[in-house]
């Protein structure tokens, strides 16, 4: 047992998975953010101009299609190898599930509140940022987990062209054909997007909990 | 630009490892998410590890697989059918389960067998819910196929790492254009089919 | 950004020749109706008869296809409809309160919005919990769902008073709740009503509701109004078997008939006697301690008439005996009957009269009491 954690931790620093764990994270977080707000921005967007959300959705749909390694491929000629490029195709991937969440979630709000909030005087823009937003959360947060499984996915291959992080170390465990760096990248990897996944989840549940709008749906 | 004949084998070569991936995953997924319905332990199992695995990425997946498998066709398989069961199972689960009780108790008042009920009421129930899983998991097993090239399954991948070795825009073109022409073509003929094949009453629009 | 306040307090609200069609239907057709300051009016009639829609003009939820509607005068046309709404209370049947704030974020949403900082917030919320009866420690922090249905809507109320608003709408805000908490808070309501002395429309299906709280009842059929009133004009004057049904005076009062005086009376309570000696400042002095308006003079048990605080403080300079400047009152006997009894009151314009039997007294007549009685 020692021996084995010995062993994992000598592993550990030959390939500076700390480090490499940080690049993971930080691109993530830079990706995850750039989604959060346009993916949200333009849910709202699309939400108050309901002509052009349809055909939006339906191009951010195609775009979910397109095999995320041929999209950060294509975006090669553009955005060189690198952060740059990985980034993008993250953030291209995360636009639909937020969008569509915040679309939806906006749409779904409880009409009679709506009509209060309205009747009790609030503007326009009151509504949508007190009323509007907050009861919408919920499925925003759904959307948002959505996207952070996409991005901790396309941040992992941005190994492959030269971004750095985890996917770096399986990509080089694999062309060394060395067995116990990619069994323990690849678990990290798999552990560390799990619980990612499952805090966000947490989040989820905490807001359904709170705004009491909606049932969680699993 | 890479031959004309050498793309042309790689699409052919990805297709392949696509389909034999999405047909073998349905085979194995359909029975399970049946045999759900009997056990519950099973259904736990099933949808908790459908859960989980669906957060890991695919790289990490596909980059596991070698040390067990080696590399070539059969460990790409066994990768991309790791991450493309679980949306089938799951949802074909959720449309066998997700049906009106009441519906049921008729069924069985007025004598159905269970082998009937499963035929007649649960079966056309899940449709919409199995297919939807169908068509997640096939684009998919499109998108991962790509990325197998990597531990030696051939196709479309192969011509894109070719062209990351020696940085070639070309190879990287000729490798990438046409994985994502087959997700839209995929994307298009599933949507077909969902519609022809989704029962008149359970359509939305 | 703050709104400036449209109307300190209401003169009246006209609604004239107001009409909202849907396609080819009209929800309300040329009303024409004037609201009183001060006044409770109910709007009444069964659904789809346009009471909802007349209410939902006056603060431009629904805009009208033609017609005008003036407070104070001006045109709520004109008034710009954030600003319009912010200068009136508004309560509905189901409540409305947002989930996602907690019972301070809801009733202090508006000031807030009007640029009121957290301390004066807090305290205007604390103040107006304890007015609608809930103890502000224990419910400001806390979320609508975990409060009962009528403590949520006591919460409802409050958020309309948060502005302190002149004018209150009020679609059947206790349309929702079960009957018996329903009386007791519309009991509550009509302590509240006394205390805020504010104009109020408010919209009901429920005739005995509009019996109990209204100063006035209009009644709507078919979009078009029939009759407005007091309660006992619809009873005994309606102008159409529309309103005698609505009212349902054919069910309810048929048996009036047969009653008599003796059946529907109040007893005499001590508190609304003065003697006849007494001079009109002490009169007042006794009549404030004993919280009531109207008294009735006694000069050794025999009546000489009734007095009102108003007629009282006019001669308090003059200070003459109170047996001197009291009012005759209508006698009826005990086996007079109580239709007749009513109506005669009516037509004099009075609320209130004695009844005797020869020389002694027996009772009051109080026509707000007999008709809550009757219903």
């Amino acid at each position: 047992m020692i021996e084995i954690i010995h062993r994992i931790i000598i592993l550990w620093e030959k390939h500076l998975l700390t480090m490499r764990t940080i690049e993971h994270l930080e691109m993530f977080s830079i990706a995850l953010t750039i989604s959060v707000i346009t993916g949200v921005s333009m849910g709202i967007i699309i939400y108050s101009h309901p002509k052009i959300a349809s055909p939006v959705l339906n191009f951010l749909n195609i775009l979910e299609t397109i095999p995320d390694l041929a999209l950060l491929v294509i975006l090669l000629p553009l955005l060189r190898l690198g952060t740059g490029p990985t980034i993008a195709a993250s953030v291209i991937y995360s636009l639909l599930p937020i969008a569509r969440n915040t679309y939806a979630g906006l749409k779904a709000v409880d009409a009679q509140y709506v009509y209060v909030a309205e009747a009790i005087g609030l503007s326009p823009k009151d509504i949508l940022f007190k009323v509007r937003i907050p009861l919408s959360l919920p499925l925003i947060a759904g959307g948002i987990r959505i996207a952070l499984v996409f991005t901790m996915g396309v941040v992992t291959l941005g190994g492959l062209v030269a971004a750095g992080g985890l996917g770096t170390v399986l990509q080089n465990g694999i062309q060394l054909y060395e067995k116990d760096v990619i069994i323990l990248a690849g678990l990290w990897t798999g552990i560390l997007a799990v619980i990612l996944d499952h805090g966000a989840g947490r989040i989820e549940k905490e807001l359904y909990k709170r705004y009491g709008t909606w049932q969680p749906q699993r | 630009m890479a031959a004309t004949a050498l793309i042309i084998n790689a699409t052919w070569e990805h297709i392949v490892l696509v389909y034999t991936s999405l047909v073998v995953s349905i085979l194995i997924a359909l029975p399970l998410a049946f045999a759900s319905l009997y056990s519950r332990r099973l259904a736990l199992v099933v949808m908790n590890f459908a859960n989980l695995v669906q957060a890991v990425p695919s790289f990490a997946v596909v980059a596991i697989v070698v040390p067990f498998l080696g590399i070539g066709f059969f460990p790409a398989l066994i990768a991309i059918m790791l991450r493309a069961l679980l949306p089938i199972i799951k949802n074909t689960y959720i449309g066998l389960t997700n049906i009106d009780p009441a519906l049921l108790d008729y069924a069985h008042g007025i004598g159905l067998s269970e082998w009937q009920i499963h035929r007649f009421i649960r079966f056309p129930n899940a449709y919409p819910a199995m297919f939807a899983g169908i068509k997640f998991a096939a684009i998919l097993t499109n998108s991962i196929a790509v990325l197998t090239a990597f531990i030696g399954s051939g196709g479309l991948g192969e011509i894109i790492f070719q062209g990351l070795i020696g940085y070639n825009t070309q190879k990287l073109l000729s490798g990438a254009i046409p994985a994502i022409i087959l997700a839209v073509l995929i994307d298009f003929f599933f949507t077909i089919l969902e519609k022809k094949i989704t029962p008149e009453h359970l359509k939305n629009d | 950004m703050p709104t400036k306040i449209l109307f300190e307090r209401i003169d009246s609200i006209e609604l004239q020749g107001v009409s909202k069609k849907y396609g080819s239907r009209f929800a309300v057709e040329s009303l024409d109706l004037t609201i009183e300051g001060g006044e409770l009016l109910i709007l009444i009639g069964p659904s789809g008869s346009g009471k909802t829609t007349t209410l939902r003009m006056i603060n431009r939820m629904i805009e009208p296809d033609s017609g005008s509607i003036l407070i104070n005068g001006q045109n709520v046309m004109h008034l710009d409809p954030v600003r319009l709404r912010r200068n009136m209370g508004y309560v509905i049947q189901n409540i409305g309160l947002f989930p996602h704030m907690t019972i301070e974020e809801n009733v202090g949403l508006v000031p807030k919005l009007e640029g009121w900082d957290q301390n004066r917030t807090t305290e205007r919320v604390r103040y107006l919990l304890d007015f609608v009866s809930l103890p502000p420690d224990r419910f400001i922090n806390r979320y609508p769902r975990q409060l009962s249905g009528g403590q949520q809507q006591r919460v409802g109320l409050a958020r309309a008073l948060a502005m302190d608003p002149p004018l209150l709408l009020m679609d059947e805000p206790f349309g929702a709740l079960d009957p018996i908490l329903r009386k007791q808070l519309q009991k509550e309501f009509l302590e509240i009503k006394k205390e805020i002395g504010r104009t109020i429309v408010f919209v009901t299906h429920d005739i005995e509701e509009a019996f109990r709280l209204g100063d006035r009842i209009a009644v709507m059929d078919n979009a078009r109004l029939l009759q407005v009133g007091a309660p006992e004009d619809l009873i005994f004057e309606p102008v159409n078997e529309l309103v005698a049904d609505i009212v349902d005076t054919a069910r309810k009062f048929k048996h009036m008939d047969t009653l008599n005086v003796k059946d529907l009376m109040t007893p005499l309570d001590t508190k609304y006697i003065l003697e006849g000696d007494l001079d009109a400042c002490h009169a007042v002095e006794v009549m404030k301690d004993r919280n009531t308006e109207t008294c009735i003079v006694l000069d050794n048990g025999k009546l000489i008439g009734k007095l009102e605080m108003v007629n009282l403080l006019k001669c308090e300079e003059k200070n003459p005996l109170v047996r001197d400047i009291a009012k005759p009152m209508k006698v009826f006997a005990l086996r007079d009957s109580v239709a007749t009894a009513l109506s005669e009151m009516k037509r004099s314009g009075e609320y209130m009269a004695m009844v005797m039997n020869g020389d002694t007294i027996c009772g009051m007549l109080v026509s707000d009491e007999v008709l809550l009685k009757l219903i």
